[in-house]
């Protein structure tokens, strides 16, 4: 059962008389506030605030207690989160908290600091003009309340555990000894914040879905204390039936993606034929464009064989003044673009061309001026074979790279042979080697690695040299390259030979570059992705109640601390500590876990002489009791007397408020 | 707004955390046997440590010193030694372990 804030505007203020007094439970998580004599506070909100800037006009504003979403959408939360005014149980940011014409009551922690004591009371008589204050401790109220509901005994132990810490204050003849009380300072907010680290440890992917008030609620729905801590987490370690059955599940709000991977049959086929239509008009427009370039360049040739003709027919004499309407310069630059559109003709009706064997065929034709001397040559036919020299060589260099290639294709051939060869001879031996090979290529590459680490970390702390910094990182860039890419030539081309030969072969997977707990991008999300599930979580994090030291903070549990709170009891008469133990009253909100009365008799039965009697009663309502006791009690007649004024106050001096007392039976 | 907090004085108010608090109470000055804030205080809990596992929650028997993680068990260990550092570092702030760098 999650807390629920209750915040309605009063309006009845003007029918209490100011005697009535105002009865404040100033909790660590929850603020309380009534008046004396009902039975439950009329308002009660989460005691915090937030002090947001809004949006428009840029003032700022405290909004005490958490507020409808709706609202604070005017305001900027960005600059300040909630705040509490407390400071582990004890009140420090009194800023916060701000004419009131009526007694106070107000609850405290044990043994409050003084100067805490003041500001509170200066904050009551100053700002609020309240005529007297009164504190007390929230625990001690809601014992006394339980006392006089006959839960409890006049002699008993309250264990309180709060927000912020917990308590446990022996009570003798219905007054509690704060001498002996003892304190640790865990509480419902260590719990919540453990539960909420945890899960977001195990679903780092749901982050933001496990905000504080939601793990809150989550703790309050599922959180229990183990009867036996080990004995519990065997359960879920064997994964037995009983621990399945106590494992939570918490289905986060999911949609399976549209679905796609299970079209029908007519959907495919569907798909399938207008892919085929659509392939089949590209193949059209391809053939029509190609059948246009075909006729273009048919028609090409067409006209320059029909020139070719008339040039034949035309007289010796008239054959430059042809050429020159024509455009072109000679017959043989004629005949050589009929060859070039000849050979675009082939190509796009896609017959193989075999230009290259041709172009072999024909160098020592295509070069003619290459093998005559110089001086028998015209400038012009210089210029020609300075040309034709500089192609032959050029095409003699391609002829060598290409046999050189396939000299190599033999070569590797030959060597695949002999490796095969191997393996067939010996298999087992083969397979050995191959492995030993990748393990040391493996470890060579992870030694590389560690050693770009070390080398980085040298390097951070040697930073004082003269080496300036763009330098460092473009040597550190480049090592990085370097083992890049050998890792990955080396890794390549190992597991591929590998896997050929042995399928039982996995590549070592890169350590340290895996998310475990992510998840897989590889398959599609589906709803067991957004779940989270609770198994151990449910009784680990309230087990710190009982073992601080689970979440690192050096104190006793609850049960230890009884049996503290017993040593430091002073006035030992057997038959005191007896009636103590018989009556221990569990109270405050982090004592509502299920299975927290058992284990802490248990515990204290464990501390405790043999035969003593134990009782562990739970308080009647853990969190609202502490304001019922404190609003019943400032309603009977001799509360006045409690109280102080502002007068005394002034007079007195803080040393007076340091010894401030109140006394709980009337 | 600039009105509000002319320069050089501070916004708001200052308050003093507990810590200062609890200093400035000079507890020493009065009988120890009279309870304070501070003496209430449960002492370290004489019972042996509860060790369990970082990670799942088990008892953990074996403790991995390059993380400092505490675990259970071969399959809880790989997932230790395949866990960023940034993660290890989250896992042990939780019991207040963590490396804290100032």
């Amino acid at each position: 059962m999650p807390f629920i804030s209750q915040i309605e505007r009063q309006t009845d203020y003007r029918s209490f008389p100011s005697s009535v007094p105002i009865v404040i439970d100033n909790g660590g998580s929850y603020f309380r506030i009534g008046w004396a004599g009902e039975s439950d506070p009329r308002v009660i909100f989460r005691n915090i605030v937030q002090r947001p800037r809004h949006k428009s006009t840029g003032e700022t504003v405290s909004v005490v207690g958490d507020h409808d979403t709706t609202l604070l959408k005017y305001f900027d939360c960005t600059r300040s989160g909630p705040r509490s005014a407390f400071d582990n149980n004890v009140v420090y940011q009194f800023e916060i908290m701000e004419y009131v014409d009526h007694p106070v009551l107000i609850t405290e922690c044990p043994c409050n600091p003084v100067s805490s004591r003041c500001r509170m009371a200066e904050l009551l008589f100053e700002s609020y003009g309240v005529p007297s204050v009164a504190f007390g401790v929230d625990a001690a109220f809601s014992y006394t309340y339980n006392q006089r509901l006959g839960v409890c005994d006049k002699e008993g132990l309250a264990v309180c555990s709060g927000f912020n810490t917990s308590h446990v204050i022996p009570f003798v003849e219905g007054e509690p000894v704060f001498e002996a009380c003892c304190r640790s300072n865990v509480g419902g907010y260590h719990v919540t914040d453990y539960m909420k680290q945890l899960l977001s440890l195990k679903y780092p992917q749901h982050m933001a879905k496990l905000t504080w008030e939601k793990v809150e609620d989550l703790k309050m729905e599922h959180g229990y204390i183990a009867q036996d801590y080990a004995s519990e987490v065997k359960l879920f370690q064997n994964e037995t039936k009983e621990a399945e059955e106590k494992t939570r599940c918490w289905q986060l709000p999911f949609t399976p993606p549209p679905v796609e991977e299970q079209p029908s049959e007519e959907e495919i086929a569907r798909k399938a034929a207008i892919k085929e239509r659509q392939g089949q008009r590209l193949r059209e427009m391809a053939e029509a464009k190609r059948a246009s370039r075909i006729n273009e360049l048919e028609n090409e040739l067409r006209g320059l064989d029909f020139l070719l003709r008339q040039l034949e027919n035309v007289n010796e004499d008239d054959v430059p003044a042809f050429l020159l309407s024509t455009g072109y310069l000679s017959k043989q630059e004629i005949e050589s673009s009929v060859a070039k559109v000849n050979q675009s003709l082939r190509k796009t009706k896609r017959e193989q061309v075999e230009l290259e064997e041709k172009a072999e065929a024909a160098t020592a034709e295509k070069f003619p001026l290459v093998d005559i001397p110089d001086n028998m040559l015209t400038p012009d036919q210089l210029k020609e074979k300075k040309k034709q020299i500089f192609l032959k060589t050029t095409a003699e260099g391609r002829q060598r790279a290409r046999q050189k290639r396939a000299e190599e294709e033999l070569q590797r051939e030959k060597q695949n042979q002999l490796e095969e060869e191997k393996r067939l001879e010996n298999p087992e031996m083969y397979l050995e080697k191959l492995r030993t090979k990748y393990k040391e290529l493996s470890e060579k590459v992870e030694q590389k690695k560690l050693l770009k680490t070390n080398g980085n970390n040298t390097n951070g702390n040697s930073t004082s040299g003269g080496v300036g910094r763009g330098e460092r990182m473009n040597a550190a860039k480049k090592e990085r390259m370097r083992l890049l890419t050998t890792a990955a030539f080396d890794r390549g081309k190992d597991s591929r030979q590998v896997k050929d030969i042995d399928p039982t072969f996995t590549p070592k997977p890169d350590s340290g570059l895996c998310q475990p707990a992510d998840v897989p991008r590889a398959r599609p999300l589906t709803k067991e992705d957004f779940q989270i599930i609770m198994g151990v979580e449910r009784f680990r994090c309230p087990e710190i109640l009982f073992s601080p030291n689970i979440v690192g903070i050096d104190q006793s549990g609850l049960d230890e601390m009884v049996g503290i709170s017993m040593r430091r009891f002073s006035p030992k008469g057997q038959g005191l500590e007896e009636k103590l133990t018989s009556s221990i009253l569990l109270t405050g909100g982090s004592s509502q876990f299920p299975g927290l009365s058992e284990r802490l008799e248990a515990g204290v039965r464990m501390i405790r002489p043999c035969g003593t009697p134990i009782r562990v009663i739970r308080a009647n309502d853990p969190i609202f009791d502490a304001w019922r006791g404190g609003s019943s009690y400032a309603a009977s007649l001799h509360f006045p007397e409690q109280t102080f004024t502002k007068m005394d106050y002034e007079e007195k001096g803080e040393d007076w408020l340091r010894r401030y007392k109140f006394r709980y039976t009337l | 707004m600039y009105e509000k907090y002319p320069k050089g004085q501070s916004r708001g108010r200052h308050w003093k955390h507990l810590k200062q608090i609890l200093q400035a109470e000079n507890y020493q000055n009065y009988p120890p046997d009279e309870p304070n804030y501070m003496n209430i205080e449960a002492p370290p809990s004489m019972h042996p440590p509860k060790r369990i596992c970082d990670i799942t929650g088990y008892e953990a028997q074996y403790y991995d010193p390059r993380t400092k993680l505490r675990y259970a068990n071969a399959e809880v260990f790989k997932l230790v030694r395949s866990l960023p550092d940034d993660y290890v570092q989250r896992y042990l702030a939780l019991r207040n372990a963590a490396v804290v760098l100032k």
